[in-house]
């Protein structure tokens, strides 16, 4: 079976050459002929990389240890759902499933197109194609990468460490690579349009979805990543900003800005360089990601062996991504020039713009520190550096976007802004009182930042009134236009939901960090003996055994807690002893939705343990982050979700003329 | 679009990145840390600087009071020398003797301790790194 996986990995590599080679002459020679038979090595291509795929999936299905890759991320206990994870739990296997996802997206782009064979799409195709034949030469070439090279044969499995066994470190890996595939897709139409000189809005068109698809599985990951290391990692929170976290934010804020200069592209056919742009930067931050946390050239907790080869091609690919989208811009720059930019600074247009460099600096600045000041500067920055650009910036860019789509496209008179501004400054005065009854009243630049996210909690609900009320008609109710304010445009209704869950998510941000509570104490193991920490009492109970998967041991400590005097709950923080990867404490959290209080051991304990070295956080507000996290990721799905007969005729009506209709967009993949 | 409002956005534009790079660059310069092995450390030049080294926890060398954890790394560049460490914060979940951990904090070459405000250790995921030192690492 190794063979069979090396086999069809050789000649994923051929036939994705071949229809890099029959796209690309096709498309120079404009030949639907020689398209079409670039399309028949896609299929190839694709089934290839499936059935690659297939074998080593069957061997961790089979527990076929005779599979190097199978023993180093899988043992014979783990149940079915765990060894389907192991496929990606190692570098090799996600090289894999990379592949399979760029082969099946390529596949279906080009399955779409046989009717037509259109030059544009060969391009991107061909592009995709490319990606994969660098993602497959990475694999054959490399031994180091290859799964089904026999490496540790005749060694003990190594198992999946327990801190893995979680649902959502299961579903966080794929989530990422989707989502970064999703985001070449952009890049493949971005590169075709250059090559072609097509300054037209088909390229936008045709890979907008793919783009708000690949933000949302990246969101999504994020998500995951964030949640898991709240919930198991128990290190005390849920964002480091250590390299493998910051490199999968920046594609995110670059694809951000690219959603919103699509937008802008599509609609009203300006910020087509900040379009071009952003789609090759996004996919360069993509591969920086993975260049990042698989040459261990950046110490980071996820560490990786150094590898040349694996550093040299991929540091080649990322040098060729720049070299090439720089050399293609420059060339057409002209072409792709609008004639018709930002005319005032109060106007819906200025402060698109404004988002859009607030953003990609953000990444840039993120990028910068997490990768150049390592390398060329030999000096690491850390939490506290990124916080400081972080917050201020976070804060602006929401009360940005909390303005922006309340101004007019062009210019808008300062009379009718104000007009406009008086339900979210309503909300921003009303939310005074609230936020100081939730005790948050001790920082003031906490303060100003919840203040602003009522503010633009109001804007969102000022939006939505505009648009009921313009729904509606003069005559008309305005209860009567609420249903067409959401029913109307698709991605008007996702920006509702999206910038309502940005909201909750920077205000859950700054409850967690600004007002974050901690406290540490040593507890004498000891019935009745008690530890607090702002209003909370834990009172020590006693302690117990038990056995818990992988056949581990545990110790929980079992705590009565009490809030203000009343009753809160039991927490059981405990150790779990596993017997090859040893002891690890595990946190415990009693939520709410005011507060959370996350309760850690700082070190293993056991029955003979004298002491408990007790940690204990509260984290306000922490709720808002994920239920805003969720609301992204619905507002994106919102926008994806096809459109019926009657809303398509509506989105094309001129109350959409606004500039947030969607019509048109039904035939883009996807 | 005229020559004013062309002008009055490169402007604008122009505000924001400077403020933004002068920003950055200023956080760096003060903030960044040094990012050295334990051997570089005793020449002396870094008292009183920010540091990052990585070094591996000797067996028996942790002890706990209630200013925090106090530990010794040794290089892991194949040198003997060691440094001291004192830290306050979360201890990680995989912290043990005989692990690999970053610390990042300031340095006094006068007691040789590195006072931690960062303490990592290597992730959990299965990675080759990993994988190659086999899970007897952790006891």
């Amino acid at each position: 079976m190794l063979v069979l996986g090396k086999l069809s990995l050789t000649l994923a590599l051929v036939f994705s050459l071949a229809s890099v080679l029959f796209l690309a002459l096709g498309m120079r020679w404009d030949r639907k002929d020689l398209i079409r038979n670039g399309y028949y090595a896609v299929y190839a291509f694709f089934l290839t990389t499936v059935v690659s795929s297939a074998v080593l999936l069957q061997a961790f299905l089979k527990k076929d240890f005779s599979f190097g890759y199978v023993t180093e991320n899988s043992d014979a206990s783990l149940s079915t759902f765990y060894r389907i994870a192991g496929f990606w739990a190692g570098q090799q296997g996600s090289f894999l499933l990379w592949l399979l996802l760029i082969a099946v997206v390529a596949v279906v782009i080009a399955l779409r197109d046989l009717g037509k064979v259109q030059r544009l799409v060969g391009g991107a195709v061909m592009v995709l194609c490319s990606i994969g034949a660098v993602f497959t030469a990475l694999m054959v070439l490399n031994a180091a990468s290859n799964p089904f090279e026999k490496t540790v044969a005749g060694t003990q499995p190594f198992g999946l460490n327990p801190l893995l066994l979680h649902p959502a470190m299961v579903l966080h890996p794929p989530a990422l690579f989707i989502g970064y595939v999703g985001l070449s897709v952009p890049f493949a139409f971005a590169v075709s349009a250059l090559l072609l000189g097509d300054a037209g809005k088909t390229w936008v068109k045709l890979s907008q979805k793919w783009a708000v698809f690949g933000w949302l599985t990246l969101s999504l990951g994020i998500g995951l990543g964030a949640w898991w290391a709240y919930v198991v990692l128990s290190f005390g929170g849920y964002w480091g900003w250590d390299p493998v976290e910051n490199t999968s934010l920046v594609p995110w804020l670059a694809a951000t800005a690219l959603l919103h200069s699509f937008t802008l592209y599509r609609t009203r056919g300006i910020f087509k360089h900040w379009a071009l742009g952003l789609a090759a930067a996004t996919f360069f931050f993509t591969i920086l990601a993975t260049w990042t946390t698989r040459t261990g050239l950046i110490q980071s907790v996820h560490a990786f062996e150094k590898n040349p080869l694996l550093v040299q091609i991929l540091t080649g690919f990322l040098v060729v991504i720049a070299a090439v989208s720089a050399g293609l811009m420059a060339w057409r720059w002209r072409r792709f020039a609008s004639h018709d930019e930002v005319e005032s600074l109060l106007s819906r247009d200025f402060m698109y713009y404004v988002t859009n460099l607030l953003l990609t600096l953000f990444a840039v600045a993120v990028a910068f520190g997490t990768v150049v000041v390592p390398l060329a500067m030999n000096r690491t920055v850390g939490p506290s550096t990124y916080n400081a650009i972080a917050q201020p910036l976070g804060v602006v860019t929401l009360a940005l976007i909390a303005v922006c789509p309340l101004l007019a496209w062009r210019k808008t008179e300062g009379a009718t802004l104000l007009r406009l501004l008086i339900v979210p400054a309503v909300f921003a005065a009303v939310s005074v009182p609230l936020w100081l009854a939730l005790g948050l009243g001790s920082s003031l630049r906490g303060m100003i930042g919840l203040v602003v996210c009522a503010f633009a909690a109001g804007a969102v609900v000022q939006f939505i009134l505009r648009s009921a009320r313009r729904a509606a008609g003069p005559d008309a109710s305005l209860r009567s236009g609420l249903g067409r304010a959401f029913t109307g445009s698709r991605s008007r209704t996702a920006a509702y939901f999206v910038h309502f869950g940005m909201v909750l998510v920077v205000a859950g941000l700054i409850g967690s960090n600004v007002y974050k509570v901690e406290q540490s104490t040593i507890l004498r193991v000891k019935p009745g003996a008690t530890a607090s920490v702002s209003g909370y009492t834990l009172t020590y109970k006693g302690m117990r055994n038990a056995t818990g998967p992988q056949s581990s041991t545990r110790a929980i400590a079992t705590f009565d807690v009490t809030h203000d005097g009343s009753s809160a709950g039991v927490l059981e923080p405990r150790t779990d002893v596993y017997p090859v990867a040893g002891a690890a404490v595990r946190a415990v959290i009693l939520g709410g939705w005011k507060q959370d209080l996350f309760v850690v051991a700082d070190e293993p304990f056991d029955k003979s343990s004298s002491t408990i070295a007790l940690r204990m956080v509260v984290f306000p507000l922490i709720r808002f982050v994920w239920l805003g996290s969720i609301l992204l990721c619905v507002g994106a799905a919102v926008s994806l979700w096809p459109k019926g007969r009657t809303q398509e005729q509506e989105a094309r009506e001129p109350v959409a003329a606004d500039g947030d209709a969607d019509g048109g967009l039904r035939r883009a993949s996807a | 679009m005229n020559k004013k409002s062309r002008t009055r956005l490169l402007v604008a534009t122009g505000v924001i990145v400077v403020v933004f790079v002068i920003g950055v660059v200023f956080l760096v310069q003060r903030q960044g840390a040094y990012y050295r092995q334990v051997s570089d450390l005793a020449a002396g030049q870094y008292n009183g600087k920010n540091v990052k080294v990585g070094g591996k926890v000797l067996d028996g060398t942790i002890t706990r009071d209630t200013s925090g954890v106090h530990f010794t790394i040794q290089d892991l560049t194949g040198q003997t020398s060691t440094v001291k460490v004192t830290y306050a914060g979360q201890m990680p979940n995989t912290f043990n003797g005989g692990v690999d951990v970053v610390v990042v904090g300031k340095y006094a070459s006068g007691d040789q301790t590195i006072t931690a405000d960062q303490l990592q250790t290597k992730c959990p995921s299965k990675y080759k790194a990993q994988a190659t030192t086999p899970p007897t690492a952790t006891q």
